[in-house]
C-alpha cells in the first residue's frame, strides 16, 4: 500500500504522461510506481482517457447571424467602410433566400457609396489613407464634388429601390415562412423605418442640399438594410428548423 | 493646380518579426482603416475558436452567441492596442476569455454566489476520488462536467485541453504564472474525474 505523500511526488508525472510530454527517464519511473500502486494507475488510466475524450469534443460553429449582426452593429456605428457579405451554407429550398441575401449586399454597396460622398461634403475627417479634397481645389471642384455626390446617392437610391422590390417578391415567395404574429412584428417594424424614410425624403425634397436630412435617410436606409438582413437571417433560422436561433433573433427584431 | 492630402500612416510591421505576425499587423490595419472586408476575414479566422471557448466557458449556446458578439464588437473598438507583441489568436483568445470571466462573475454577483476565480485546493482529495472505473462517459457527460468547474481552472482547462493551447500561452492569455497554469489544468483533470466518476 503506497502512502498518500508517495502518490503526490507522482501526480505531476501522471499529468504529464496523459499529455504525451513525460520523458522517457522519468517515465521509467512512473512505470515502476504505476505497477505498484492501483489508485495512480487507475489515476493515469482515467487522465488518458478523459484526454482522448477531451481531443474528441466537437467545435461548434457560430451561426452566420452572428456575424451578419457584428457587422450591421459595425456599419450601424459608422466604424467600417465596406458592405457586408453573407456565407455560409445554402440549401436547395434556400435559393431565393440567397438571392435576398445578394439582393442586400448590393444594397448594403450602394449605400456605402454614399459614405464618402457625404464626409466629402461635409469636410469631416477620412480614415486614414484616404485621399480628401481641400479647399485650395476651388469652387469648381465643390460643385464637381457636389454633382458627384448627387449621382451617388441617387444611384445608391435607384440600386435600393430595384433591392427591395426583388427581396419582397422573394419574401413573397416564402410567405408561409413566418407565423401571423411574426409577419406582424417585421411588417410594423419595416414600416416605422419607411415613414422615417419618407420623412427624410420629404425635408430632401424641401432642402436638397441639407446634410442633415440627407444623414437622415442614409440612417434610416441603414436600419433598413439591417431589418433586412435579420429577416433573411430569421428566414435562413425556421427553414433550418432552428426554434432557439430564430425566437433569438425575433427579441433582437423587437428590441431594434 | 488642385492638390490632394494623402494621409500616411507609418506601418508597425516590423521585417523582424515571424511572417504569421507580420500579416496578423497588415490584417489589422486594414480593419483598423475600416475595411468590412477585412474585419471579416479576421472573424472568419477566429470566431470558430472563441465560439468554442465562449460556449464551453458559458455552458450554453445562446449566452456565447451574445458574447461573441460583444467579444468582436470589443475586438474591433480595441484594435489600435494591437501592437504585435502576441499573436493576433492570443490576443484574441484574452479579450475572449475575460470577456467570459466578466460574464460568469457578473452571472455569479447576480445570483448572490460567491466563488473563487481560481481554485486553489491542492487537489489530492480529487486525485484519490474513486475513479471513472468501467463507467462509459459520453462527450455530452464531459461536456456538462466542464460546465461545473471553477471558472478559473475551467479557462485554464478550456483553453489547454480542449483547445490545445501551451501553458504558456494559457499563462499570457490568463495573465497568470506558467505554473500556475499547470495547476490549474490539473486541478480541472481531477475535479473531471470525481464528476464523471460519481
Amino acid at each position: 500500500m503506497k502512502t498518500n505523500m508517495e502518490c503526490a511526488r507522482y501526480l505531476e508525472a501522471i499529468h504529464e504522461l496523459a499529455d504525451g510530454t513525460l520523458g522517457p527517464i522519468r517515465r521509467a519511473e512512473l512505470q515502476l510506481h504505476l505497477d505498484d500502486c492501483d489508485a495512480c494507475r487507475a489515476l493515469a488510466d482515467d487522465l488518458v482517457r478523459l484526454r482522448s475524450l477531451t481531443a474528441s469534443l466537437d467545435r461548434p460553429v457560430p451561426p452566420n447571424r452572428v456575424w451578419l449582426q457584428i457587422a450591421g452593429r459595425l456599419r450601424h456605428e459608422g466604424r467600417v467602410t465596406a458592405p457586408v457579405t453573407v456565407t455560409g451554407r445554402v440549401g436547395r429550398q434556400a435559393a431565393l433566400l440567397a438571392i435576398a441575401a445578394g439582393l442586400v449586399i448590393a444594397v448594403g454597396a450602394s449605400l456605402m457609396l454614399l459614405v464618402p460622398g457625404f464626409r466629402a461634403s461635409r469636410q469631416t475627417p477620412s480614415p486614414a489613407g484616404a485621399v480628401v479634397g481641400t479647399p485650395s481645389q476651388g469652387n469648381a471642384a465643390t460643385t464637381e464634388a457636389v454633382q458627384s455626390v448627387e449621382t451617388e446617392f441617387r444611384l445608391a437610391e435607384q440600386h435600393y429601390q430595384n433591392a427591395i422590390a426583388k427581396l419582397e417578391q422573394a419574401a413573397k415567395s416564402e410567405e408561409g415562412a413566418f407565423d401571423a404574429q411574426t409577419a406582424a412584428m417585421l411588417q410594423k417594424n419595416l414600416q416605422v423605418i419607411d415613414h422615417a424614410i419618407a420623412e427624410s425624403r420629404a425635408a430632401l425634397r424641401t432642402e436638397p442640399q441639407s446634410a442633415p436630412a440627407r444623414d437622415s435617410l442614409f440612417d434610416a436606409l441603414k436600419r433598413k438594410v439591417v431589418m433586412l438582413q435579420d429577416t433573411i437571417a430569421l428566414m435562413n433560422e425556421m427553414r433550418k428548423g432552428d426554434s432557439a436561433g430564430a425566437a433569438q433573433l425575433i427579441e433582437g427584431i423587437k428590441k431594434s | 493646380m488642385a492638390t490632394s492630402k494623402v494621409t500616411v500612416q507609418p506601418s508597425p510591421v516590423n521585417a523582424a518579426m515571424p511572417p504569421g505576425r507580420q500579416a496578423d499587423l497588415v490584417l489589422v490595419e486594414r480593419c483598423k482603416a475600416g475595411d468590412l472586408t477585412a474585419f471579416e476575414e479576421l472573424y472568419r479566422a477566429h470566431s470558430g475558436r472563441l465560439f468554442s471557448v465562449a460556449c464551453r466557458m458559458l455552458g450554453n449556446t445562446a449566452d456565447a452567441e451574445d458574447l461573441l458578439q460583444d467579444i468582436f464588437l470589443a475586438a474591433h473598438r480595441k484594435l489600435d492596442s494591437f501592437r504585435g507583441d502576441s499573436a493576433l489568436g492570443t490576443w484574441l483568445y484574452r479579450l475572449a476569455t475575460n470577456q467570459c470571466l466578466d460574464y460568469l462573475r457578473s452571472r455569479t454577483a447576480r445570483s448572490n454566489q460567491l466563488t473563487g476565480a481560481l481554485d486553489d485546493e491542492p487537489g489530492l482529495a480529487d486525485a484519490s476520488s474513486r475513479g471513472l472505473g468501467e463507467r462509459v462517459v459520453t462527450r455530452m457527460d464531459l461536456e456538462r462536467a466542464v460546465a461545473q468547474l471553477p471558472e478559473g481552472c475551467r479557462a485554464a482547462f478550456v483553453l489547454h485541453d480542449v483547445e490545445g493551447l501551451e501553458h504558456r500561452e494559457v499563462a499570457d492569455v490568463l495573465g497568470i504564472a506558467e505554473g500556475t497554469s499547470k495547476s490549474q489544468v490539473h486541478k480541472a483533470r481531477l475535479r473531471l474525474r470525481t464528476l464523471l466518476g460519481r
